[in-house]
């Protein structure tokens, strides 16, 4: 997909080629400069150049609508649903309901797993406040506890699907049914990326099973498949077929791409249509990629403390603690959107024996969490990197098979830092189970509205149309949260 | 912030469509009249303003408390209408037109006033947004009539100019226009298009090459290249009729269905799997897509073929092909175990109503389901009247395909079968009857108590909705019966076993199954009330059209039988010849699959947000010929193929002047260069490569097999990777057009993938095979022909020779020892990373590790993720991982699967232990069956856990964990065993067979495979727990890091070299795949002109 920001940065998509073929060509050219220059409030000069530039990638920057308080996002998800109500948002009332069934003032609830009657389950944890700003914080995260100040705990997020497919779903793109592009392709539809010889929407994940719903969470959905987001390993091949095949040297590659460009360049010499030039483009851009890509995850460069800040001399912090120290490395050389799954395939999905399962989970992700704030504010990308910490819904304050929790999207706690968020804030509030949110109510067309204002984008002016549709990455709804920086 | 510039800014950087729309337009316009005016009239531009700018912040921000619609009117005001404003509210006039600073909505937006702020609690406007609203009241709040009440539409609001637009007129008929002198055109569509270029002085390109044309007619009709000899026959072939017979051949050609079939399955969103978590494949999916194929290539009348898919059962009753059509109803994406069983159902009929619409109507009602469309006039109720058609369904899997005598003979043969088995089945219904019960308790009891309730009344006193929600529901019950057998244990599923076992001698008398299809009836011939979604005041929506065409309910005769002939009075409807939508719609789409663009662009959108028609008389003469002809689309491609506009050249020479004043080729002064959509890719290569397969039909296969790729299976999680990166429809929601994007990662996979390598290397020996003599010169001619249709020029030639040269030189230089077969590895579904792919008698049927102290001599634990393709036929095991020569008398161990000729049962896990204290002198291997099976095609983690002495039932505990589902838990079996010792084998470890070469193979995939010296506790399984322990002697994971054969202990040892080593490649054959690779990449290969 050509670049078409031209005549809008996030207009419909045409095949604008033609277009630009127009305006690179036009042999009196001086009607559609002037009018480009009217519809762009640019000057014509810069349209050319843009021209010039877009040629070779589609996911050049793009200026936001309005000042962005970040640059980029890495979005820590928590795959399965971390319980609020042991992590971020105590409930004394529960444990001291614990044991009876939820009061009937708390009216109809459905469940995955049908246990709205189970009894009440206290939790196990025991809980202090932190920092400067005393947020609260329970004993299962000694580390981001330390990070106190730098937080803002959304604890009345509200999310509308009620098992993992659907609520990751939305958690991504908006909506619980498939089909839709992802929060990440928005961005890189609306803003671009600045390094282009790394893919601009970055996704990795902890374990070697499938992320709810597969690769289509950081799909492009109808919008062209250049925004979608692309998986990338820390291993000797971070991008799927990046390295020449085995046995292929440098050189024979090399000869490979110089033919195919000179056939390519006789082919499009009778043709003009800048879709062929983007086409013998993208061949160098794959090979720059090449060389770029494995430098940008080879961690051997890092120093010991670094290493350490982030749990890579632990076994158990080392998996995401690498994955985070990954992902302020792509944010450092420019990538705009990262997403970092923790507990890949519902990990974090705790129907029985919570305490087990969210200690193991927590200790393996409460570290790496911390030592990347600390490591993005030392290196001073913290004001320009949004944080953000949750999964697709929370947990139930009724217990399920006596030791776990159900899923529970009415009512759940995220967290945010960095990118333009001002620490030490609480947001909202859950019931005093915690099983719905009251107070500041943010569903996730609301949350994805306030990423989206924090890197300068308007949820309701990012459009994409398709099938006569204005479609928008909040489904018309969502306002941007603007308390959460402090206004 | 200055007022103007910021509007400008907004403009550009804004919703844009419509500007971008008009822009687009004006652009033409403008180009095309050669006028400099502006085309900002006043009063056009206010209105624009007031619709693109200002009535979506009022909609956004003021309508939720301020609207007749919301029916709230906070303060006494409503935003709706300019009188609602300028009256205002209690403290007064809202809007003073022209003056801002008097106007209070102005005041309270600015939030200079404490007690006047709008959008109250903080949730302020944006600057930009604010300016706006200024700006428009300082323009004079100009609110045009035609804008309506915001969000809001009666039906009096459909005004006479909604009445007017184009695509809502019956279809003109429009004559063909005369020209003078014209000799370019070849028949009666030419003139139309002629008459257009005439007007801006363009002239129409000169006829393609007969090369060009014929590879260009090859792709748009069957979706292949030409061969080589097809082109030279088509040289040899200068009769005036030349083109004509191809295009009739062509037609007449069953690959043409193949290739048309995928615009329709991407129109209806044609998948086979489920497309939620667990994705279940629907194993009877693809009779839908063989019907489309079919009704393509008898080239069904398209009336018929909308009817059948929307009302197959109602006009045809048993009808087969109307039946499978059915299947069209049947696509929506479906989630297992969805408890909310009401907003599932919910979901399908909105899926439905909105695919049915972008399809056949071309028009998105999506806006109106939840208020009126705010830009066409589609009201909120038509959304619900259309949907109303379909409120009665009931989605069958019970009706089978087959005539009435098909099914009685079927009955007839299963009531003796019947007979025979009954005492035996008899006795599996007492085991089984029990835990049915108890399975079926907990599936129930997991929906809330009303649906609880549903699920539980007798069907007899349920209404029609409670019945389709109870059948929905009731789903999720059968589905823990299809897995009773597999979930038991202990001595009942002991006997269940044998008695199934028994059962089975019966087959060869039970009739064979009749084919089952994924289809529908009503629920009933009283349909459910379909009322609008929080506003059931308004009462039932009787089904209807759109109000603007018909304000009437649609008249449905009585209903007949079991269904209410809804569907079918809407076929009806659709498919009259004076609707002025359907064939419309329809012409539209197969000019667009022609020419890359349709005389509409937006061709499922003809509404105000869709383009207008580029020769709107053309579309008209087109869809009448359509419906006069008998709805016949190939006649409709006749037309268009034989048409001198189609057979254009991509260049024009006087392109420089045509692209200023057309830049889009709008006007058709040339044929575009197309580059060929992902499953074009793949078939053309497959095709030139020489390995595409040509059966036809039948059930989908892994994208891996070279069959064309309308028969691979769309498993929406999990795609072919070229479909993802080369834009293929995702099938989640209706597609009518395919984005075309550019992407690096395109690139790196057809450079660098191990695919792209194969496919290379197999054209390449193509090439050596097919040439008569070793002249480079005369093999690179022959990839031209193959490739690209045509002859190569002596330039070309020498250029491809000296890369040849070139290329032989740098391989030469590093050229080893002959390497071993390059490792074929494959993703598993549910996995990450990359699985070893074993197939019999490949290059990669088994991976050997030689033997070594540290594995096991006594108690062990062997796990791997693993992904079976098939099960042998007769008695051969499936082995995962063994340490086994697999003599009988020689010590060792084998975990496999067992076959169809298993005394046991097959797809069952077993475990084989051959050790010193044979178990008896005549079957000196012990099989431990551990009766959890394994379906084929599905990703399983699987353990063994081995305490060698132990006798009692804790000394083999078998564990399998279906990787698909996460609700599933682990499934446990612990079974005694009479081998305690010598089991010590000097045997190399084997993964995918044993150390016997040809026997006991696997077939699909095997992972990570985990070898530990102890028997492990459940908690320190692979499947939870990855990485090594102290226990572990062997850990291979098939990655990268360390390297695809290390072990990433470094205990075990590596993979020795594949069993069968790769033929040595010379430096010439390397550079002979080189060369076809690039060819494969070429822009020429992969564009049309």
């Amino acid at each position: 997909m050509p670049d078409d920001s031209i005549f809008n940065p996030c207009g419909r998509q045409e095949k604008v080629f033609n277009r630009r073929d127009f305006l690179a060509r036009a042999g009196g050219g001086f009607g559609a400069l002037a009018l480009a220059h009217l519809l762009q409030g640019t000057a014509a000069g810069n349209t050319l150049l843009e021209e010039k530039r877009s040629l070779n990638s589609p996911l050049l920057p793009r200026k936001p609508h309005f000042a962005p308080k970040a640059k980029s996002v890495i979005f820590l998800f928590m795959e399965g649903g971390p319980s609020q109500m042991d992590l971020l948002d105590p409930k004394p009332k529960l444990n001291e309901l614990a044991g009876q069934p939820l009061p009937d003032s708390f009216g109809k609830v459905i469940t995955a797993m049908g246990e709205a009657r189970s009894p009440l389950l206290a939790s196990k944890r025991s809980w202090k406040q932190h920092g400067e700003s005393g947020l609260w914080m329970s004993d299962w995260l000694p580390h981001t506890a330390s990070c106190a100040d730098d937080l803002a705990v959304i604890r009345s997020c509200v999310a509308d699907g009620i098992n993992h497919s659907a609520g990751v779903c939305q958690m991504n793109t908006g909506s619980i049914l498939a089909g839709r592009p992802s929060l990440g392709s928005w961005v890189s539809y609306g803003l671009g990326t600045e390094n282009q010889n790394l893919p601009g929407f970055v996704v990795i994940q902890d374990n070697a099973s499938t992320v709810v719903n597969g690769p289509r969470n950081w799909g492009s959905g109808f919008m062209p498949a250049v925004y979608q987001g692309t998986r990338i390993q820390g291993s000797s091949e971070p991008i799927p077929h990046l390295n020449t095949p085995d046995g292929i040297t440098q050189e024979q590659h090399r000869g490979k791409l110089d033919f195919l460009n000179q056939l390519n360049r006789e082919h499009a010499a009778t043709r003009m249509q800048s879709e062929l030039e983007a086409r013998i483009a993208s061949y160098e851009l794959a090979f720059r990629m090449q060389a770029e890509a494995p430098e940008a995850v080879d961690l051997t460069k890092e120093t010991d403390a670094t290493r350490s800040l982030y749990g890579l001399d632990e076994k158990e912090t080392a998996p995401f603690g690498t994955m985070c120290l990954l992902g302020r490395r792509l944010v450092e050389r420019g990538v705009r959107f990262v997403q970092l799954y923790h507990g890949s395939g519902s990990k974090w999905d705790a129907h029985d024996n919570i305490e087990q399962n969210h200690s193991k989970l927590c200790k393996q992700m409460d570290q790496p969490v911390a030592g990347l704030l600390k490591d993005l504010k030392s290196r001073g990308l913290l004001d320009s990197t949004l944080v953000i910490w949750g999964g697709e819904f929370g947990r139930t304050p009724m217990s399920e098979k006596g030791n776990g929790r159900d899923h529970n999207p009415t009512g759940f706690t995220m967290w945010m830092a960095g990118g333009g968020v001002k620490g030490g804030q609480t947001i909202g509030s859950t019931d005093e189970l915690g099983l719905h949110a009251v107070e500041d109510r943010l569903h996730v067309h609301d949350l994805h509205a306030t990423i989206l204002w924090l890197m300068g984008l308007d949820n309701m002016d990012l459009v994409y149309n398709y099938k006569g549709r204005p479609e928008r990455p909040t489904l018309n709804e969502g306002d941007a949260y603007r308390k959460i920086a402090g206004l | 912030m200055p007022i103007l510039p910021l509007h400008v800014r907004r403009m550009a950087a804004s919703s844009g469509l419509r500007l971008r729309r008009s822009a687009s337009a004006r652009l033409l316009a403008v180009s095309l009249a050669g006028l400099a005016t502006s085309a900002w009239a006043d009063e056009t531009g206010d209105k624009e303003f007031f619709v693109q700018k200002i009535q979506p912040i009022l909609n956004d921000h003021c309508t939720k408390c301020h609207s007749h619609e919301a029916n709230k009117m906070k303060g006494g005001l409503v935003v709706d209408s300019i009188s609602g404003l300028t009256t205002g509210g209690d403290s007064g006039p809202a809007v003073v037109p022209g003056d801002p600073e008097k106007s209070l909505l102005i005041e309270a937006i600015r939030y200079h006033n404490d007690d006047l702020q709008m959008p109250p609690k903080g949730k302020k406007l944006a600057d930009a947004d604010i300016a706006l609203l200024t700006e428009w009241v300082k323009r004079g709040a100009v609110w045009p009539e035609t804008a309506g009440k915001t969000a809001t539409r009666g039906a009096s609001k459909i005004t006479d100019e909604d009445r007017k637009w184009w695509s809502f007129q019956p279809l003109a008929r429009p004559t063909v226009p005369r020209i003078e002198g014209d000799t370019w055109s070849r028949n009666d569509l030419d003139p139309f298009i002629l008459t257009r270029l005439q007007k801006e002085e363009l002239q129409p390109a000169p006829p393609a090459s007969r090369a060009a044309l014929l590879r260009r007619l090859y792709f748009n009709l069957i979706g292949l290249p030409p061969s080589p000899e097809a082109v030279q026959a088509f040289d040899a072939d200068t009769s005036e009729t030349a083109v004509e017979k191809v295009v009739d051949q062509l037609l007449a050609d069953p690959r043409y269905g193949e290739h048309w079939a995928v615009y329709w399955l991407d129109l209806v969103r044609y998948a086979e799997s489920d497309g939620y978590r667990i994705d279940d494949y629907r194993p009877q999916a693809w009779r839908y897509r063989d019907y489309v194929i079919r009704a393509f290539n008898e080239d069904k009348p398209y009336n018929r073929f909308v009817a059948e898919q929307l009302a197959g059962d109602e006009i045809a009753g048993n009808d087969p092909d109307a039946r499978t059509a059915t299947g069209y109803l049947r696509h929506w994406i479906y989630e297992y175990n969805n408890r909310d069983v009401i907003t599932q159902w919910t979901n399908i009929l909105n899926d439905i109503t909105d695919t049915t619409s972008d399809v056949f109507l071309g028009l998105g009602l999506q806006c109106a389901r939840c208020h009126d469309h705010k830009f066409d006039p589609i009201l909120q109720k038509d959304y619900y009247r259309l949907q109303a058609f379909f409120a009665p369904l009931l989605p069958r899997d019970d009706l089978k395909l087959a005539t009435p005598e098909q099914e009685a003979t079927y009955r007839e043969q299963l009531a003796s079968w019947e007979a025979k088995t009954a005492e035996l089945r008899a006795q599996i219904e007492v085991i089984e009857a029990p835990h049915r019960e108890k399975a079926a308790e907990g599936a129930i009891t997991k929906f809330p108590p009303e649906t609880q309730e549903l699920i539980r009344k007798p069907v007899a006193e349920r209404t029609p909705y409670e019945h389709q929600l109870a059948e929905l529901a009731y789903r999720q019950v059968t589905y823990e019966y299809d897995r009773l057998v597999n979930r038991m244990k202990g001595p009942d599923k002991d006997k269940l076993v044998a008695l199934y076992k028994q059962l089975g001698t019966f087959d060869k008398e039970k009739p064979a199954p009749l084919p089952e299809v994924l289809a529908v009836s009503d629920v009933g011939p009283k349909a459910p009330p379909v009322t609008i979604p929080r506003k059931a005041a308004l009462g039932e929506i009787e089904p209807g059209f759109l109000t603007l065409l018909d304000e009437k309910p649609a008249e449905i005769p009585d209903p007949e039988g079991n269904s209410t002939g809804r569907r079918k009075a809407l076929a009806e409807w659709l498919t009259q010849p004076e609707n002025p939508l359907t064939s419309r719609v329809m012409v539209n789409r197969m000019w667009q699959y022609h020419f890359g663009r349709g005389l509409v662009s937006t061709s499922s959108d003809f509404g105000k947000l869709g383009e207008t028609p580029s020769h709107p008389e053309l579309l008209d003469w087109l869809a009448r010929r359509f419906v006069e002809e008998g709805w016949s689309l190939k006649k409709l491609h006749r037309q268009i193929l034989l048409s001198a506009t189609y057979q254009q050249a991509a260049q024009n020479p006087m392109a420089e002047i045509a692209r200023v004043k057309d830049p889009e080729n709008r006007l058709l002064w040339r044929a575009n260069t197309r580059r060929l959509e992902a499953e074009q890719i793949r078939d053309a290569i497959l095709a030139t490569t020489g390995e595409l397969e040509t059966a036809s039909g039948g059930a989908g296969v892994d994208f891996t097999q070279p069959r064309r790729t309308v028969y691979t299976k769309v498993i929406r999680n999990t795609r072919d990777p070229l479909l993802e990166v080369f834009d293929g429809a995702d099938r989640f929601a209706s597609a009518s057009q395919r984005n075309t994007t550019t992407t690096p990662t395109q690139s790196l996979l057809m450079i660098n993938s191990p695919w792209s390598q194969q496919r290379a290397t197999a054209f390449a020996q193509l090439l050596k095979k097919d040439a008569s003599s070793s002249d480079p010169q005369a093999m690179v001619t022959d990839a031209f022909w193959k490739a690209y249709a045509r002859e190569p020029s002596q330039a070309e030639r020498d250029g491809a020779q000296a890369f040849l040269e070139r290329q032989a030189s740098l391989v030469s230089l590093k050229q080893e020892e002959p390497k071993a077969a390059p490792f074929v590895g494959e993703k598993m579904p549910f996995r990450d990373g990359r699985a070893a792919l074993l197939t019999p008698k490949s290059t990669q049927e088994r991976l050997s590790i030689p033997a070594n102290t540290l594995f096991p001599t006594e108690d062990f634990t062997v796990e791997a993720f693993v992904m079976l393709k098939s099960v042998s036929e007769g008695a051969d095991v499936r082995t995962i991982v063994s340490q086994w020569s697999g003599k009988k008398g020689h010590p060792g161990w084998s975990l496999g699967v067992t076959g169809k000729g298993s005394r046991y049962k097959p797809q069952t896990l077993v475990l084989q232990l051959s050790g010193d204290q044979a178990w008896t002198p005549q079957d000196p291997v012990e099989p431990l069956f551990s009766g959890l099976h394994l379906e084929l095609g599905k990703p399983y983690y699987v353990g063994v856990t081995v305490d060698l002495d132990e006798t009692s039932e804790k000394g083999v505990t078998f564990y399998a964990k279906d990787l698909s589902n996460d609700d599933e838990p682990i499934q446990t079996v612990q079974l005694k065993h009479s081998v305690t010792s010598g089991i010590r084998s000097e045997a190399p470890l084997v993964i995918g067979g044993r150390d016997e070469a040809g026997k006991h193979l696997f077939d699909g995939l095997i992972d990570d495979v985990r070898i530990s010296r102890v028997p492990l506790p459940q908690s320190q399984l692979l499947v939870d727990r990855e990485g090594t322990s102290e226990h572990t002697v062997g850990y291979w994971r098939f990655e990268a890091e360390p390297g695809v054969y290390r072990d990433s202990t470094s205990r075990g040892g590596d993979i020795a070299a594949a069993m069968i080593q790769a033929p040595k490649m010379d430096p010439t054959t390397s550079a002979w795949v080189d060369f076809c690779q690039v060819i494969l990449n070429s822009n020429e290969f992969l564009y049309v002109d």
